[in-house]
């Protein structure tokens, strides 16, 4: 078979532009005429709002003030419509959009977000994950904090435990993380020579976009056109939508091109989080190391808003086993509304925490039984055939073993390790 | 609003300035040259950095008003009747290119490094691009690109 | 930020005269590195700001003899490429050489890194180390004043708001007494000192110590002299267990002036490594001066 592209040296189409600084980030589209927005955010957790536009309004050079009351329909997100495109009653995060100043300078817009009156009926907020699990925690949301349960059951987890020689019982706690791409949210939008509303910005969804901002503004999806243009990074940060629809409100009621662009900091504050976990976990191996089972729980923290905090939990549900065969398994894996920055997709979704807690538990489990961390891994570990936890059959290549061995060999293992001692 | 003059990328230019703007600012929304970025606006990350009277600078910690009088040299002027510099082609030869909002930024960077030292080992290059952040994490692509740019550039000396 | 009149001035008498109608409303900008975030930031608004940074006569290292005169404008890639600060001066060339990233240091001054007066400033407590002198000028003539004491004594010694830093001067140290740094940051480049730590050090034939001086960067709220260890130090033989206990000294001048902060547990633990390396170096090259 002759290939043209496995295993061949290809040019990327885009390299041409991004070495000669030709390739056009939003913040590189200029139009004649356009005006600027900023965005007014929240500085409070928890509070019930009151919002006075009409001071800024009466700057020179202000053109409109958007709030909650100039969108047709307010509400969106990736999995739930939990966010609001601008809030109407009651902020859950420092960062939530109120307001979106259109102006003719991007100074002019400043000088009015200033004179934006916001009156903070400040409320309790919830910060500990583990605190808003409680009925009686204040509440994020009124469906009530525990946002998604996820739950595996599989064997006798009594039983696995029972016949165990060795057990540990570890927490594990990973932080949050911001993907801090290098390309700060942008974007510009106009109206194209047919009529549409067109929005030019780096995404990662051009189509759910298209969707949201439809919805927002209540028309048909085929007057809106969502331009991607080139993406300065994203990791997942640009999954959930962030100045898409505040440009086409803006668009839509004024008819001149509008532009936006994010500071490092705004950009912080704007966009979504690597989920924060606490991971408990009981591992427990008969005398020769192989695994009978495991308890798992783990809680994570989605901030303010759903965005995908189910699919992400559900993901470290599956994978908190890590890549091993465990007869006896239970995991119970919840995401957790709190006043916190809202957490989404970031690399890996769910899957790169888990590690943290499977794999220390493997350390831990090798020194107690006596072992050593590669022995106990290569008698547990998946290979082609293997069932997961979640009754999944690996039919495909499972090439794990072969992957540790190189990295036994590769590191010199066994030499650093006698050197070590 | 003051008047300054400055050369940018071999061209005269007479203008009157914004008190206030950075050199960022200036090349970029005065002069259509976006090809300098803006990451961060406090010197963190480099995406800004042109090359002012021979030496790096992050552009977005330049006052424009400063740069009266002086020399500046962005990725648009790399380009010379239509053929790409040395490096620029070794970014896009190795594949040092991802996201691509830092490339601009790096490729000034090594371009500085390569004037002042023809010859860098690894480590320096390293060095040369420390104030560059490159999100995408494509550290070891570029490293190579600068390697592979002291090759080229020493082909096309002889 | 809305500023009103920018100058890019030439001469020290034309700053002097700016400074003098200006006053508090005037800023000087060198290289920016500092001052232009907190313009961005709005943590300083002035009306005016004053460009030094073409002024010649603050551009250049002079070797004078005796003294090493070095103009408030020169950059720290300027030090870092002088050939002065090599060998018993390397002190100083090592802490120029991990300030901020190339882009940094291409433009950061070092009479910025003065006049801005943050504690973790890499460059100076080499050279409150070397009882540098730092001269001021203003439309009423030049004063000098030793670095140390203008950190310590702001009241009396520190910058007037029509004064100009003009440079920094130092005595050549001697062949058998050398200046070392050491830096603490978060990571390798662009790091603020967590902790860094200068030293200058004398030793007589049989090791012991007779001239020491310590100075910290980040272990208080100015860069300043660490007398206690000094005094501990001096006419001592230096080895594991004198530096071991030098190390402790620290930590008790540290457990007082840093009482209460939440960074001490840290700070206490990492000063020693740092504590060690700038002795270590300054030992390490004294040995090689007298082989």
């Amino acid at each position: 078979m002759r290939l043209d592209v496995v295993g061949k040296n290809l040019i990327r189409v885009d390299a041409y532009s991004k070495v000669t600084g030709k390739a056009l980030y939003p913040q590189d589209i200029y139009i004649d005429g356009m005006a600027y927005g900023k965005t007014l955010r929240s500085e409070k957790p928890h509070a019930y709002i009151k919002v006075d536009t009409r001071e800024a309004e009466k700057l020179e050079g202000i053109i409109k003030i958007f709030t909650y009351k100039d969108v047709p329909k307010n509400s969106h997100g990736v999995v739930f419509k939990d966010h609001e495109v601008f809030c109407e009653k009651k902020v859950r995060r420092i960062g939530d959009p109120i307001a979106f100043v259109v102006g003719e300078s991007e100074r002019v817009c400043e000088l009015a977000l200033k004179k934006i009156v916001v009156h903070y009926d400040e409320l309790e907020g919830v910060f500990d994950p583990l605190l808003a699990m409680d009925e009686n925690s204040p509440k994020v949301h009124e469906s009530g904090n525990i946002m998604y349960h996820y739950k595996i059951r599989k064997g006798n987890i009594k039983e696995g435990f029972k016949n165990s020689h060795a057990i540990v019982e570890n927490t594990y706690k990973t932080h949050m993380v911001d993907h801090a791409f290098l390309q700060p949210e942008a974007g510009v939008s106009f109206i194209d020579d047919k009529g549409r509303i067109t929005i030019m910005v780096a995404t990662q969804y051009p189509h759910y976009d298209r969707e949201e901002v439809a919805a927002n503004l209540n028309l048909p999806q085929d007057q809106i056109r969502i331009i991607n243009t080139n993406v300065g990074g994203a990791f997942g940060g640009r999954e959930d939508i962030s100045l898409q629809t505040h440009l086409a409100l803006a668009v839509y009621t004024l008819k001149i091109p509008v532009k936006v662009i994010y500071s490092r900091e705004e950009s912080f504050i704007a966009h979504s989080k690597r989920h924060s976990m606490i991971m408990k976990c009981k591992t427990g191996a008969d005398k020769d190391g192989k695994l009978l089972a495991m308890k798992a729980v783990i809680i994570g923290d989605t901030g303010a808003y759903a965005s995908w905090g189910t699919n992400v939990l559900r993901k470290a549900g599956v994978h908190i086993t890590g890549p091993y065969y465990i007869p006896n398994v239970v995991v119970d894996s919840y995401a957790v509304y709190t006043n916190n920055p809202f957490a989404g997709a970031m690399r890996g979704f769910g899957v790169t925490q888990v590690p943290i807690a499977h794999e220390q538990q493997m350390d831990i489990l090798a020194e107690e039984l006596g072992m050593d961390p590669v022995s106990i891994r290569m008698i547990n570990m998946f290979g082609k055939g293997s069932v997961t936890a979640t009754g999944q059959v690996l039919t495909e290549s499972v090439p794990l073993e072969e992957c540790l061995e190189k990295v036994v060999e590769g590191m010199d293992f066994y030499h650093r390790e006698e050197e070590a001692k | 609003m003051k008047d300054i003059k400055l050369n940018v990328n071999g061209k005269d230019y007479t203008l009157n300035v914004d008190e206030n703007i950075k050199l960022l600012g200036l090349l970029r929304d005065e002069l259509g040259l976006t090809g300098a970025k803006e990451g961060c606006g406090e010197g963190e990350c480099g995406a800004c950095t042109v090359i002012m009277d021979g030496e790096t600078v992050n552009s977005c910690l330049v006052m424009a008003f400063q740069a009266d009088g002086s020399n500046i040299l962005t990725i648009e002027g790399l380009e010379q009747n239509g053929e790409l510099h040395p490096i620029q082609q070794a970014f896009i030869d190795v594949g040092a290119v991802q996201c691509g909002y830092c490339t601009p930024g790096m490729i000034m960077s090594v371009k500085a490094l390569l004037d002042k030292n023809t010859n860098p080992t690894r480590e320096e290059i390293r060095e040369g691009i420390s104030g560059n952040l490159c999100r995408c994490t494509g550290y070891n692509k570029i490293v190579d690109a600068a390697e592979l740019s002291i090759k080229y550039l020493e082909e096309g000396r002889r | 930020m809305v500023l009103e009149g920018v100058y890019k001035v030439r001469s020290i008498d034309e700053v002097v005269e700016l400074l003098e109608k200006y006053r508090e409303n005037a800023k000087i900008i060198a290289g920016g590195t500092d001052i232009v975030i907190a313009l961005r930031n709005e943590k300083i608004t002035p009306k005016v700001l004053i460009d030094i940074s073409s002024i010649d006569e603050l551009k250049s290292i002079k070797d004078e003899g005796e003294f090493i005169k070095i103009g408030a404008g020169v950059t720290f890639t300027k030090i870092v490429e002088s050939s002065l600060f090599q060998k018993n001066l390397w002190g100083l060339y090592k802490a120029c050489r991990l300030v901020g990233s190339p882009q940094i240091r291409n433009k950061g001054t070092i009479g910025g890194n003065i006049a801005n007066g943050s504690p973790a400033a890499d460059s100076i407590p080499p050279l409150i180390c070397l009882g540098s002198t730092i001269t001021l000028a203003s439309k009423n003539g030049k004063r000098k004043v030793l670095l140390e004491e203008y950190y310590k004594d702001k009241a009396n010694y520190g910058m007037k708001e029509d004064e100009l830093l003009v440079s920094i001067d130092f005595k050549k140290p001697t062949e058998n007494r050398v200046l070392s740094f050491a830096k603490l940051g978060l990571r390798k480049a662009l790091a603020i000192s967590r902790i860094s730590i200068a030293t200058f050090l004398e030793l007589d034939k049989k090791g012991q110590v007779t001239t020491i001086r310590v100075a910290s960067g980040s272990l208080g709220k100015y860069p300043m002299r660490e007398l206690e260890v000094e005094e501990f130090l001096c006419g001592r033989k230096l080895n594991e267990r004198t530096i071991d206990e030098a190390i402790k000294v620290v930590q008790q001048s540290m457990d007082e002036r840093l009482k209460g902060r939440s960074t001490l547990p840290y700070k206490r633990v990492a000063v020693e490594s740092m504590l060690r390396e700038s002795i270590g170096d300054g030992i390490k090259f004294l040995d090689g001066v007298r082989a």
